[in-house]
């Protein structure tokens, strides 16, 4: 008998961290999400079922968030993923410095993403920022470009932070991929008269497609997550702001409990749709048997 | 051929560096210039004289000074106590979950899992309501186990992955000659683990430094707030002191960024082992 409870015994305390801090917050959530409920009215807390969600669904600045969202997240999973293969090839050959260039890939994603967002704030700043003075000082443009003041060009230099701090997990991933080939399958196909394009399609593509999805996939949930480089590059307002800033900003600025918890709850869902690619891109086991 | 190869490789090395190296290097740039340096465009990348100001304001120990350096401090704190509590429990989870049998195992593990994909805004509503109520916005104890509840599926995964390449006959044999399931995991899986407890805890470290969707919510307090808040406050609360700010920033980089250039391959193996099973 006492065999039989002791793993759960031992697991009590993980239960416990997680059941309190995770599980039961992620069901409360929902039930906020299906009341009325603002701060500002507090003596008129009631169901009132899927209303937030279709108030949600039906405002402009929804749509607004989403946009930005969905431009955040094409645009750095796709340059994560270029970028992060290609520094990946690049760490990969070796040289008597490999290890330290290794070391200086990996800080922009060891470093708080908040103050990397400071970093780049004072590249693109349009006073005295570096590409400015780099822009006028080789006379491409006469005036500061406004980089941050406008909406596309704003989210697009959210978009090259986030880029920065993904790509070394890309590219780790891609080293990876390519290390866990074996050098039989090259020496072979190049016996067999391959040329190098054939090879990198037929051989190292297919072969690092499971690594990919990982980094994909990875990438994809920290694209959907981003809060702190917007804050760092344009304070909390409207401009760029995503559906995860959108709930930040319902919830505790403007204290509308219940549509913000419906918000968090939608990016919830593309969240779970992202995972669970995630977890089976991760339990996906590679055999070359 | 050779020399074109070699060129471009050292082109892809000075690119890679400017990408790389270049915001730092700016930003360290930045709090050296005298302000009002800073605002003239005519004037080249270099300051023409460099300043420690913004170096000496910080330590000197003024409000904004004192301020950042106490969120060091929390930091620190928070990061020490994440370590304390989220390595044990993950060790012994790792453990039950990866080595023993027993009804619920693979439930208990996937729920795990699937938690590592949450976006914090879906629990920190409810979570934000229980800390008011129980008056715990400024008890850095409370603020840690949230991060903890944050880590703990990467590190049970990480660790139960790298506990699985540990040939069960060793602890058969353990088992065998008297060992207790305890001390079997004590004497045998512990100092296997060596290294793969030096990432997770790496890791559980430098995300607890990065914390600020948390704490922004969590933490309301000058004793729990950590560094990336107080950071924040210098740029969108106060009037901006561009070279503080980046002085501050420099600063707040140096233990994180000391830690992964120390322990670079516990990290790296950290992370790639993240990405490939077992």
């Amino acid at each position: 008998m006492k065999k039989k409870i002791f793993p759960y015994l031992l697991l009590t305390p993980m239960i416990l961290i997680m059941g309190v801090l995770v599980f039961y917050p992620i069901v409360a959530t929902f039930s906020y999400s299906l009341k009325k409920w603002k701060l500002t009215a507090p003596g008129d807390i009631r169901f009132i079922g899927l209303k937030n969600y279709l108030q949600i669904l039906g405002s402009d600045d929804f749509w607004y968030s989403m946009q930005n969202t969905l431009f955040i997240l094409v645009f750095v999973v796709a340059c994560t993923t270029l970028l992060g293969f290609f520094i990946g090839t690049f760490l990969n050959i070796r040289v008597r410095f490999s290890g330290i260039l290794l070391a200086l890939a990996v800080l922009p994603w060891a470093l708080p993403p908040f103050v990397n967002g400071i970093l780049w704030r004072f590249v693109f700043y349009s006073g005295y920022g570096f590409l400015n003075k780099l822009l006028t000082g080789i006379g491409l443009t006469e005036e500061p470009v406004e980089f941050l003041a406008s909406r596309w060009s704003l989210l697009l230099v959210v978009s090259i932070v986030v880029v920065w701090r993904s790509v070394p997990f890309m590219a780790l991933v891609c080293m990876a991929g390519r290390q866990s080939i074996p050098t039989g399958f090259y020496e072979a196909a190049r016996i067999d008269g391959g040329s190098r394009w054939q090879i990198f399609r037929r051989i190292t593509l297919p072969l690092m497609l499971p690594f990919l999805g990982v980094g994909v996939t990875s990438t994809s949930v920290t694209a959907i997550n981003v809060f702190d480089e917007i804050v760092a590059l344009s304070g909390y307002s409207d401009l760029a702001k995503n559906i995860l800033m959108d709930s930040y900003l319902t919830t505790f600025t403007f204290l509308n409990f219940g549509e913000g918890a419906a918000m968090t709850y939608i990016v919830l869902f593309f969240a779970l749709i992202l995972g669970i690619f995630y977890l089976r891109s991760l339990a996906k086991e590679v055999s070359y048997e | 051929m050779r020399y074109a190869k070699k060129t471009g490789y050292v082109l892809a090395l000075i690119l890679f560096l400017i990408f790389t190296a270049g915001p730092f290097v700016w930003t360290f740039i930045l709090s050296v210039t005298p302000e009002h340096a800073m605002f003239t465009g005519d004037g080249g990348l270099l300051p023409e004289t460099v300043i420690w100001d913004n170096y000496t304001e910080l330590f000197s120990g003024g409000q904004r000074g004192s301020r950042f350096f106490v969120s060091l401090g929390n930091s620190l704190k928070a990061a020490g106590l994440t370590l304390c509590i989220g390595i044990p429990v993950a060790l012994v989870s790792a453990y039950v979950l990866g080595r023993m049998r027993f009804r619920g195992r693979e439930l208990i593990r996937s729920l795990l899992l699937i938690t590592m994909v949450i976006p914090v805004m879906a629990t920190i509503i409810p979570l934000y309501r229980m800390f008011a109520e129980g008056e715990l916005l400024d008890s850095l104890f409370w603020l840690t186990l949230v991060y903890i509840s944050s880590y703990l599926p990467m590190a049970v995964w990480l660790i139960s992955n790298y506990f699985s390449t540990i040939p069960g006959e060793l602890e058969e044999a353990a088992l065998i000659d008297g060992c207790g399931r305890v001390q079997s995991f004590l004497r045998l899986i512990l100092p296997l683990s060596r290294p793969i407890i030096l990432s997770v805890a790496l890791i559980m470290f430098l995300n607890t430094w990065s914390q600020f969707q948390i704490p922004l919510i969590l933490a309301s307090s000058m004793e729990t707030k950590p560094m990336a808040i107080v950071v924040s406050e210098f740029v969108t609360k106060d009037s901006i002191q561009y070279g503080l700010v980046a002085a501050a920033g420099m600063l707040a980089l140096i233990p994180p960024a000391v830690a992964a250039l120390v322990f670079r391959r516990y990290l790296v193996a950290g992370m790639t082992s993240g990405s490939v099973k077992g």
